[in-house]
């Protein structure tokens, strides 16, 4: 019986101290928390939040994304699920011919895009070895999905700007790619 | 016994996963330097290794602006921060630290400089030609394609336009801003001619209409096209050409912007970036000498041994190697 007792013992002591290495984040946290706390401002002629949920029910892009810094480094390549952006700002009234999108993150991060790279147009593609190549058809998408998976906090999560084709390995440029996006706004 | 050998098991996987800290394990120096250091950090990381058994330096390489917001915006720990313009450390750094009343740091060190020059290749249009005094015309010629990098994005990109403006003045040559850049863009560049200051306006955008000007994210994209023959010159920073064993025409010092006597001429010139690409940071670029400066955050884990890896950077920049920025002139480190 004191053996039993032991065991028990033992066991309730490694249950204890694997909980408290997972609290002290020595397995991965789930990012739910991330994903239901997360709101999106979209202003153009008229004002939307959305929610995580909000996006999800939006219609989903799946492609290829893979991209680099400016010194070179490269990340992905990675399957990328999200919705267009072009129709993200459908919902708050378009984008027309000549008007940019500003997509912005809270960590101060900025970018700019003009109508025409929303229709996929002027980036400049690399292949796996960093050489020029033709642009192939692209999409720019809101992420929240990255492999199958919901994009972590560390890949921008929960939701980020991608740059996908169809075609695998297409390498586009990183400073795009905004990270914790939380506010686009349609400008003249 | 069973769940006592399952427990034993258990906890051997979780100390052997290296959540225990209980392995040994090098010290690690981040560094975290400008796209125009990674060379020469690269041949330091090695050395410094070699001296320092047991020492791992990792060097990660960004736009100088985004080496400082890892620490200062994004909360990453590092040990050593190098950046290509000395003047964004106290913009950026000296302001407290999330919830803590200590700055980011305090101080810096300059450690080297730089010029700017037209590196080029064997290949490019018209390279028998080419020499200090004619290289504004040889580049105007309407078959020459010339490339820099996006001021959005690169210090090295802001630095040529305001080389090609100081050039417009040096020369006598009114229209040499409009040739080389203005005409090349379909969104407007507009160049204000102020009683001190000439400013440069960007768009938004900076996409060319043609094939006379390209632009790219960063230098290893131009020198990738330079020799591959999609350009013909590329502005550049003088050790880069030199790293990578480029041709190259040096520039008088009034506008390479690599001469400290030369400072006040380089406040003649103001880049306005087409948007704030970083909140906590302005679009306005000034005209001033490159100094690159060094600095180690406030909560480093590694100080004392940031300390020796920025005096070993230090000493070995004053010696003037081949393919790094250039040592600063005698009296100039504080």
């Amino acid at each position: 019986m004191r053996e039993r007792a032991l065991s028990r013992t033992i066991v309730l002591s490694v249950t204890i101290l694997v909980f408290s290495l997972t609290l002290a984040g020595c397995t991965a946290p789930v990012q739910d928390s991330l994903a239901a706390d997360w709101r999106l401002t979209i202003n153009g002629t008229t004002e939307k939040v959305l929610t995580m949920n909000d996006l999800r029910a939006l219609p989903a892009v799946n492609g290829h994304g893979y991209c680099v810094s400016t010194t070179g480094f490269r990340f992905g390549p990675y399957t990328c699920k999200g919705v267009d952006l072009r129709d993200l700002s459908a919902v708050a009234g378009g984008v027309e011919e000549g008007k940019q999108v500003w997509v912005s993150a809270p960590d101060g991060y900025l970018w700019v895009f003009d109508s025409d790279q929303l229709e996929g147009r002027g980036f400049v593609t690399f292949d796996e070895n960093l050489k020029e190549i033709p642009s192939p058809p692209l999409r720019i998408i809101l992420m929240y999905e990255q492999n199958g998976t919901p994009l972590s906090y560390d890949d921008g999560g929960p939701a980020r700007i991608a740059i996908i084709s169809e075609q695998p390995g297409v390498i586009t440029e990183g400073s795009a790619w905004v990270k914790w996006v939380d506010r686009i706004e349609i400008r003249e | 016994m069973r769940s006592v050998a399952i427990a034993v098991l258990l906890v051997g996987s979780i100390l052997l996963a290296g959540c225990s800290g209980s392995t040994p394990a090098p010290k690690t120096l981040k560094v975290i330097a400008a796209g125009s250091l990674l060379a020469p950090f690269a041949e330091a990381e090695q050395e410094f290794e070699a001296s320092h058994p047991g020492v791992d330096v990792q060097i990660e390489g960004h736009g100088s602006i985004q080496v400082i917001r890892q620490v200062t915006d994004l909360g990453r720990s590092a040990d050593v921060i190098a950046v290509a313009d000395e003047s964004l450390i106290p913009d950026l750094m000296y302001r407290p630290m999330k919830n803590s009343s200590r700055n980011y740091t305090d101080w810096y060190q300059p450690i080297s400089t730089n010029e700017m020059v037209i590196a080029y290749t064997n290949k490019s249009r018209y390279h028998e030609e080419i020499r200090p005094d004619n290289w504004y015309r040889i580049l105007a010629r309407p078959d020459v394609r010339l490339g820099f990098s996006n001021p959005m994005l690169d210090a090295a990109g802001y630095r040529s336009l305001m080389v090609l403006q100081l050039a417009e003045e040096e020369y006598r040559e009114p229209m040499l801003f409009e040739t080389l850049v203005t005409h090349h863009f379909p969104s407007t560049i507009t160049v204000s001619s102020g009683e001190e200051v000439t400013t440069i306006s960007l768009p938004e955008i900076m996409r060319p209409s043609d094939d006379k000007v390209v632009i790219r994210d960063g230098s290893i994209y131009l020198l990738s096209l330079l020799s591959a023959g999609g350009i013909d010159y590329a502005i550049e920073y003088r050790s880069v050409a030199e790293g990578m064993n480029l041709s190259y025409v040096t520039l008088p010092p009034s506008i390479h912007l690599g001469s400290a006597e030369y400072a006040d001429r380089y406040r003649d010139v103001t880049v306005i970036l087409g948007f704030p690409r970083f909140a906590t940071i302005g679009s306005e670029r000034n005209g001033l000498p490159v100094v690159y400066a060094v600095t180690i955050p406030a909560n480093a884990p590694n100080p004392d041994l940031a300390r020796e890896f920025i005096g070993y950077i230090a000493n070995e920049s004053a010696k003037g190697r081949p393919g790094w920025p250039a040592p600063l002139p005698e009296g100039a480190v504080s």
